[in-house]
């Protein structure tokens, strides 16, 4: 198998606030190859967006403070700034939750869509907004060259969503993460979206990595599922497997909790107990273990490495790796 | 140069942190507001004034033994540290320090008197405005917006001289157009207040309107007042020193920092402090105005820094 | 769209319009309502001429008549005349007004000019000893007393200057007496310590309103998409965030316009600086009731006019409002 495009070893960022140490991502590794999508899912404050913010750089006032993030080769954590800028946009683009204010209202759409290429590539204003009309295109924006010349406020939430879309492409970027790009958007525009983001991985074959605590969102779409839980990675694996036969208790507490149309209504839904960690003291051991059910006495001990579970599932938990099955109670 | 101050407001308060004991809310600030130092020192130098103000006549009498108004023409025009006259004297002989003392009078009396009748017309209007909404508001707004559409000094100098002012007309004359910008202040906090559920809640128990706007909006509206008067006070004092000054406030034979300044420039060459005293005053009073009213408006809402 | 705004901003400001001239004409009719411009000069007038003088000026008509009348003047450009000596108040304020702008619209631009930066380096190295040195001169620059650092920047520069022998600044006047005003060195010698004057406390308001307009901005989505395109920093702030932070400086500079007449009437005086400001104060120490109050008029919609300016220059800034 070629090298990975995009691999994160143990990576660490922390916030230092004055309460104290918030461990927003505590030894997390990936590995994302040319053309894979990837799924992160994780609860608010587990880490995912932070973690992707880490590789642009971009999680100020936060610091990296461990761990590397090689991108083609290279340590994303050891660039200058101004080697990182070069990244940013053309190789590794970003698109974000909130559409409505994450373009800037007081410059035209054609023109924002187009602004990586004339940074990045120097072209004149005519030639990038030509690209843009045209990505705009691509991404399903009927009338585009007139709606290049609108702002961002005369477009739906769903449009907008796709220009930003669009914003991320101009440059063929070779890994594109996008964070919670439809939790700000009605259901039906959710899937509109996800399909957009599919068939963009399909014809251009941009590596991505989708960032959601929405289930259903990441089986529609990515390929293989990472969850997080309180910054660490807890289980990772092919989706399909992930979601059969969870090998973490949080990813299976997760799987139980969510009703599904398919399954005969006997039992009332099984909420996760207890409350989110707090990141700056969190539980000894692993992370989970003051909501598990499975728990064993090791648990509030060690805190669990990643490792083979099953075929094609790692975990870290010392419950399954023990080779107890998840069943439900 | 009455400015509409672009003041953050103070946002509602938030509950007490997790594991401290819950303390009210006015608790809260006051100790914030005891932590700042700066404002702590400002509220002591604005208390100085105030005292001053108050003892004048017994200031003067053990310090100065003189009183304002003694013109006495062979000593005119004499240095700091003179002999009887530890501020010099002015063009008329009249001791620097006693005319300083007793203009506290009139900076801190006209001060505090406008901002008073001021904070308590604006709030009314504002409360009533706020809580009825629709024609009286629109009406009351209107008006506000035609008061403060007209330069203040304008109105001010045309008053003055229809009036001839004294200490406490002159204060009625200021707030008669500063109660306009409180209104509008108050108004807002009073629209963003009013929709909440303990308003609805307490109305839909049958209270009539008088005691919600009294005992359940005023309250809440209560610390914007503060923070604004604190700060209107010393812009109170800038305009009244302006008035004084051109000649259009308090007459000259009533000594304010104002007027101390009239004219004074002609005799800069030769007695420049009697230039630098007065203003000096009214900066330190004024600083010491809007650092407090800073501090206030911090320890009622941290999160504003 | 933008006419639409417009014309509702436009139509917003008739009641108040009406409102002051209102005001002013009621004032007009207690302090000087029955008094006859020149009456007093001339001994030999009997009463039957008075009332038929009176008749003439339309002052016995009822109220609401003369209200409309002098409301019809102004919207002509007739602002009363003066009850000392008759003349039209029109004519003076037209005389005095050129100045008057000249020092406001220097003493604006230059405090906005100057506010921006200081505004962007407190947002931008907020909490360090520049940003606290900054809140400091600005919370200093308020509390100052308009006239008494005019009295002391001439003090300084004008008379202080000449006595060590150092070329020094011009104490008044908009020009220096009988050069005709043709040059242009001469006139901004003469304006920039009035216009400095008149700015310094607005400075300090406005770079203090730019810095957390500025934070406000920087904290936004946008900002962090723009960052994530990989622009440099510099492009960040001064592109995309300034553009945002300015649009309510625009508001709050408009809402201060009546403060900002106000404090050049003081600036002119101490300055004697031709405007209508030092106009009214003079007519006003010779209780020229109508011409202050035909001055204080003007000076109303003035304001009203520069608002509707300041809202126009909103809505070119602000895409959402033109294109709402």
């Amino acid at each position: 198998m070629a090298a990975p495009l995009l691999e994160l070893h143990d990576l660490k960022t922390q916030f230092f606030t004055p309460e104290g140490v918030v461990k927003a991502v505590d030894g997390v590794s990936l590995e994302l190859h040319a053309g894979e999508t990837l799924g992160i899912v994780g609860e608010s404050g587990s880490g995912k967006s932070v973690t992707a913010l880490s590789v642009m750089r971009l999680q100020r006032p936060g610091k990296i403070v461990g761990g590397e993030v090689r991108f083609k080769g290279r340590d994303l954590t050891k660039l200058s700034e101004v080697e990182m800028r070069e990244i940013r946009g053309q190789e590794i683009a970003m698109i974000f939750q909130d559409p409505m204010t994450s373009l800037n209202p007081v410059f035209r759409t054609g023109w924002q869509v187009g602004e990586p290429v004339r940074l990045h590539q120097g072209w004149d204003k005519a030639r990038a907004l030509g690209v843009a009309v045209s990505m705009l295109n691509r991404v399903g924006i009927p009338a585009p060259e007139k709606r290049a010349r609108d702002y961002p406020h005369q477009f739906s939430g769903g449009m907008r969503q796709r220009a930003m879309i669009a914003m991320g492409l101009t440059t063929t970027p070779k890994v594109l993460i996008a964070d919670e790009p439809t939790t700000a958007l009605d259901v039906t525009i959710q899937a509109q979206i996800l399909d957009l983001l599919r068939q963009v991985n399909r014809e251009f074959g941009t590596a991505t990595i989708l960032i959601t605590h929405n289930l259903g969102v990441v089986a529609g779409m990515c390929e293989r599922v990472m969850v997080m839980y309180a910054g660490r990675i807890v289980e990772s694996g092919p989706t399909v497997d992930v979601f059969a036969h969870p090998k973490h208790p949080y990813t299976w507490s997760l799987l139980r909790s969510i009703p599904r149309l398919d399954e005969e209504r006997h039992e009332p839904l099984k909420p996760i107990e207890g409350l989110p960690p707090d990141l700056i003291n969190l539980p000894s051991g692993c992370a989970f273990h003051p909501r598990c059910s499975f728990k064993m006495e090791r648990c509030s001990r060690d805190v669990p490495t990643l490792t083979r579970v099953g075929d094609t599932q790692l975990a870290a938990c010392w419950v399954t790796q023990s080779g107890v099955e998840l069943k439900g109670a | 140069m009455i400015t509409p101050l672009p003041i953050d407001v103070p946002a509602v308060p938030s509950p007490a942190a997790p594991g401290q004991p819950a303390r009210s809310y006015w608790q809260q600030a006051t100790t914030r507001l005891r932590r700042n130092r700066i404002g702590v020192a400002s509220g002591v130098v604005l208390l100085f004034f105030v005292l001053v103000a108050l003892t004048s006549p017994l200031l003067a009498a053990i310090f100065t033994h003189t009183d304002p108004r003694s013109i006495d023409l062979l000593n005119t025009f004499l240095p700091p540290l003179s002999p009887h006259h530890i501020l010099g004297t002015d063009d008329l002989g009249r001791d620097e320090l006693t005319r300083m003392f007793y203009g506290a009078q009139v900076s801190m009396g006209i001060g505090f008197l406008a901002v008073g009748v001021s904070l308590t017309i604006g709030a009314g209007v504002g409360l009533v405005a706020g809580y009825y909404g629709g024609l009286i508001d629109g009406l009351l707004m209107r008006f506000v917006d035609i008061i403060l559409a007209v330069p203040a000094i304008f109105l001010f100098i045309l008053m003055s001289i229809l009036f001839k002012p004294n200490t406490i007309t002159l204060a009625l004359i200021i707030a008669s157009v500063g109660w306009g910008s409180i209104a509008r202040l108050v108004r807002g906090e009073v629209l963003s207040v009013r929709t909440r559920d303990f308003m609805v809640a307490t109305s839909s128990l049958g209270a009539s309107d008088l005691r919600l706007i009294l005992r359940h909006l005023l309250p809440n509206v209560l610390h914007v007042l503060i923070v604004f008067g604190s700060l209107y006070l010393g812009q109170v004092v800038l305009i009244e020193a302006a008035l004084d000054f051109l000649g259009l406030g308090i007459s000259p034979a009533t000594p304010s920092w104002g007027n101390m300044l009239t004219n004074s420039e002609t005799f800069f060459f030769h007695s420049s402090w009697l230039v630098i005293w007065p203003g000096l005053t009214i900066f330190i009073t004024v600083l010491a105005a809007n650092l407090f009213g800073n501090a206030i408006r911090d320890a009622f809402d941290p999160r504003l820094r | 769209m933008l006419a639409k705004y417009l014309l509702r901003r436009v139509l917003a400001t008739i009641p108040v319009v009406i409102g002051v001239t209102l005001i002013t004409f009621l004032l007009m009719h207690v302090t000087a309502g029955s008094y006859i411009p020149g009456v007093d000069l001339n001994p030999n007038l009997k009463p039957e001429d008075v009332e038929a003088i009176k008749r003439y000026l339309g002052l016995d008509r009822p109220l609401y008549i003369q209200y409309t009348t002098w409301l019809v003047g102004i919207t002509h450009g007739d602002f009363g005349r003066s009850m000392i000596d008759g003349s039209l108040v029109s004519s003076h304020i037209f005389d005095r007004l050129p100045a008057t702008l000249e020092l406001t619209v220097t003493a604006i631009l230059i405090g906005i000019l100057i506010s921006i930066p200081l505004g962007i380096t407190g947002a931008l190295r907020r909490g360090s000893k520049i940003d606290h040195a900054l809140t400091a001169m600005s919370v200093g620059g308020f509390a100052i007393p308009a006239f008494w650092l005019g009295l002391l920047l001439i003090l300084v520069f004008s008379v202080q200057f000449e006595a060590w022998g150092l070329p020094f600044l011009p104490s008044g006047g908009v020009i220096t007496p009988g050069t005709g005003g043709g040059d242009l060195f001469d006139r901004l010698v003469h304006l920039i310590m009035p216009a400095t004057v008149l700015s310094f406390v607005y400075l300090s308001i406005w770079s203090r309103f730019t810095r957390s307009s500025m934070l406000e901005v920087l904290s936004q989505d946008y900002v962090r998409t723009a960052r994530a395109k990989g622009m440099s920093e510099r492009r960040v702030v001064y592109l995309h965030a300034l553009r945002n932070a300015v649009i309510p400086l625009v508001t709050l500079v408009g809402l201060e316009l009546p403060a900002l007449v106000s404090g050049a009437l003081v600036v002119e005086v101490v300055f004697s600086w031709p405007g209508i400001g030092k106009l009214l104060y003079e007519r006003a120490l010779q209780t020229d009731y109508t011409t202050v109050l035909g001055i204080t008029t003007f000076a109303a919609l003035l304001v009203v006019g520069g608002n509707l300016l300041a809202d126009v220059l909103y809505a070119l800034l602000d895409p959402r409002i033109r294109y709402a």
